[in-house]
C-alpha cells in the first residue's frame, strides 16, 4: 500500500462523512456514499491492522544491482 | 685574492642544503593569513604566514588553489602543508602550499559561513524549493551508521509510533573523512531505489568536528538534489548543521525525526475510529428520519380503510350535486321574477292602455307629430283614436308652454 492511497482513502472517508451530515442530498445517493465509506472505512481498518514492517538494510553490488537484506537483528540493539 | 662565489652559486647551494631535508619537503604549517593576494592571470595565491613573532612567505599554485573548498582570507589561522625552497631569483625561501584548510573554530566557523553563503546562492536552502512529508509514510529510508545510538533510537521510536512501517537502512561513516561521500552515497541510492517515503539522514550527538561531515558541500548537495522528502537529524538540540539547512525538515535529534516520519498509530486509529463512528451514525439518523416520514405517509387513513375514503367521496359528490340543484333552482325563481316584472312594464308602456285614457296620436306623411312646430295651418294630419280613424286639418297654431318640459 502506497501512503498516498491512505491518505487519500482517509480524506475521502472524511469528505463523505461530512456531504452526509450536511442531509442535502437524496436517499439513494446518501446510500450510495454510505456504501463507498464503508469500503474505505474497510480498507482503513485493514491498512492500520498491517502486520510488523520489515527492517532492511540497502546495499549495492559490485556489478551496480542494489538489494536488500534483512536485517531484524537491529530491532534487537 | 681570496675564492669566491657567484651570487647564483650561493643561493644554489642553500637550495641544495634545503632540498635535502626530508622534513623540509613535507610538513604541516600552522599561521595566520596576511597579505593574501591572488593573481588573476595566474591563478597563483601569494601570501604570508604568521605568527606572533615571525612570519614566512607563501605561495600556492593554481592547480592546487582550484582544489580549495574554502576562500582564504587575512587573518584567518589555517593549517598548510607543504614544502620550503629557495626562490633563487630574491634570494628568500619560501613555503610552497600544497593543502590549506581552517584551523581551529575561528577558521572552521569562517570556513562555514563562506560555504553556506556559496550554498545559498545555489538555492539549496531556499524554503519555497522544500518538500512537505506524507502525512503517512509507511516506508522510511535511514542514512546513518548501522552502529550508532541514532539508529537504534530511530527504530524504537519508529516501531513504537507505528509497527506497521518498513526501514531501509544504507549504513554510512557518518564521522571522519570517508563520511561525507558515503552518506551522499546513501541519499542517492533511496533514490534510486525509490520505495521509500521519506528518508532520514543523521548521527548521535558528537564533537563539533564530529559533525562536520553533515556540514560538507556533498551532503548538502544530495539533500538538495533527492527527490525523496529528507529530515535531517544531526547531534543534539543545540547543534545546527548546513544539512539541517538543506533538508526539508530538522530534526532536533533522531528521536525527534522518527516522531516526525510516521503517523502514530494509535491516534490514527482513534481518528479512523471516529470517522468511522460518525459514518454510521449519521446513516442510521438519515434512515430513521426517512422511516419516520414513511411511517406519518402510512399513519392516514387512507391507507387504512379505503372503502370508507371511498364513501366520503361519495357523500362530498352528493352534497354538490345538492347544491347544484339548489344554486339551479334559485336561479330558476329569478329569471321567472324577472320575466313577470318585464311583462307588467310592458303593459304599462303599451300605447292601446293610454288611448283608454282618452290620448291620440297624431300622424302627417311623416309619421307622428310631437310639436306644433312641425305643422302649419291647412296641413292636412290623420288623428288616431282606440276604436278608428279620423282626418283633419289644422286651422291655426299657437305654442303652449306646458310645466317644465
Amino acid at each position: 500500500m502506497e501512503p498516498v492511497k491512505f491518505e487519500q482513502a482517509l480524506k475521502r472517508l472524511e469528505e463523505l462523512v461530512i456531504q452526509l451530515e450536511d442531509g442535502e442530498l437524496e436517499l439513494e445517493e446518501a446510500l450510495r456514499l454510505f456504501e463507498e465509506g464503508v469500503k474505505l472505512s474497510r480498507y482503513c481498518q485493514q491498512e492500520l491492522k498491517a502486520a510488523d514492517g520489515k527492517v532492511q538494510k540497502l546495499v549495492q553490488t559490485l556489478e551496480g544491482d542494489l538489494e536488500l537484506v534483512d536485517c531484524e537483528e537491529l530491532l534487537e540493539g | 685574492m681570496n675564492p669566491y662565489l657567484s651570487v647564483s652559486e650561493l643561493n644554489q647551494y642553500i637550495a641544495g642544503l634545503l632540498d635535502e631535508d626530508i622534513f623540509l619537503r613535507d610538513f604541516w604549517l600552522k599561521g595566520e593569513i596576511s597579505g593574501f593576494k591572488l593573481y588573476q592571470q595566474s591563478g597563483h595565491l601569494y601570501f604570508t604566514l604568521k605568527d606572533a613573532d615571525s612570519s614566512i612567505s607563501a605561495v600556492m599554485f593554481r592547480s592546487r588553489a582550484r582544489r580549495l573548498d574554502f576562500q582564504p582570507e587575512n587573518g584567518m589561522e589555517v593549517l598548510v602543508r607543504g614544502s620550503v625552497a629557495v626562490f633563487a631569483p630574491q634570494g628568500r625561501y619560501q613555503l610552497y602550499a600544497e593543502e590549506m584548510e581552517p584551523f581551529g573554530v575561528g577558521g572552521v566557523y569562517l570556513f562555514l559561513e563562506q560555504l553556506k553563503e556559496k550554498l545559498q546562492q545555489k538555492g539549496y536552502f531556499d524554503v519555497e524549493k522544500k518538500k512537505p512529508l506524507p502525512a503517512y509514510a509507511r516506508s522510511i529510508g535511514v542514512v546513518t551508521s548501522q552502529d550508532g545510538a541514532a539508529l537504534r533510537d530511530i527504530l524504537r521510536v519508529l516501531k513504537q509510533r507505528h509497527r506497521g512501517v518498513d526501514v531501509v537502512l544504507v549504513h554510512s561513516a557518518v564521522q571522519g573523512s570517508e563520511a561525507p561521500a558515503q552518506i551522499a552515497r546513501g541519499i542517492k541510492l533511496l533514490n534510486l531505489y525509490g520505495q521509500v517515503d521519506l528518508i532520514i539522514v543523521g548521527r548521535g550527538g558528537g564533537s563539533f568536528e564530529d559533525l562536520m561531515p553533515f556540514n560538507s558541500e556533498e551532503v548538502v548537495q544530495a539533500i538538495f538534489e533527492s527527490d525523496i522528502p529528507v529530515i535531517s537529524a544531526v547531534g543534539h538540540e543545540v547543534d545546527w548543521t548546513l544539512a539541517d539547512l538543506a533538508a526539508d525538515i530538522r530534526a532536533a535529534t533522531p528521536t525527534q525525526a522518527a516522531q516526525l516520519a510516521v503517523a502514530d498509530l494509535e491516534q490514527l486509529n482513534r481518528e479512523y475510529s471516529q470517522l468511522q463512528q460518525r459514518l454510521i451514525r449519521i446513516m442510521q439518523r438519515r434512515l430513521q428520519q426517512e422511516n419516520e416520514v414513511l411511517d406519518r405517509l402510512m399513519m392516514n387513513r387512507a391507507w387504512q380503510k379505503p372503502q370508507q375514503m371511498v364513501q366520503q367521496y361519495q357523500q362530498k359528490c352528493e352534497e354538490l350535486r345538492l347544491r347544484l340543484q339548489k344554486e339551479m333552482g334559485n336561479r330558476v325563481n329569478e329569471a321567472h321574477q324577472r320575466l313577470t316584472m318585464a311583462v307588467t312594464g310592458l303593459e304599462r308602456l303599451s300605447p292601446l292602455k293610454v288611448m283608454q285614457r282618452g290620448y291620440a296620436v297624431v300622424r302627417n306623411q311623416e309619421g307622428i307629430i310631437y310639436s306644433v312646430e312641425n305643422v302649419q295651418p291647412g296641413d292636412c294630419l290623420s288623428i288616431s283614436l282606440l276604436d278608428g280613424e279620423m282626418q283633419a286639418q289644422v286651422k291655426q297654431k299657437e305654442k303652449v308652454v306646458r310645466w317644465n318640459l
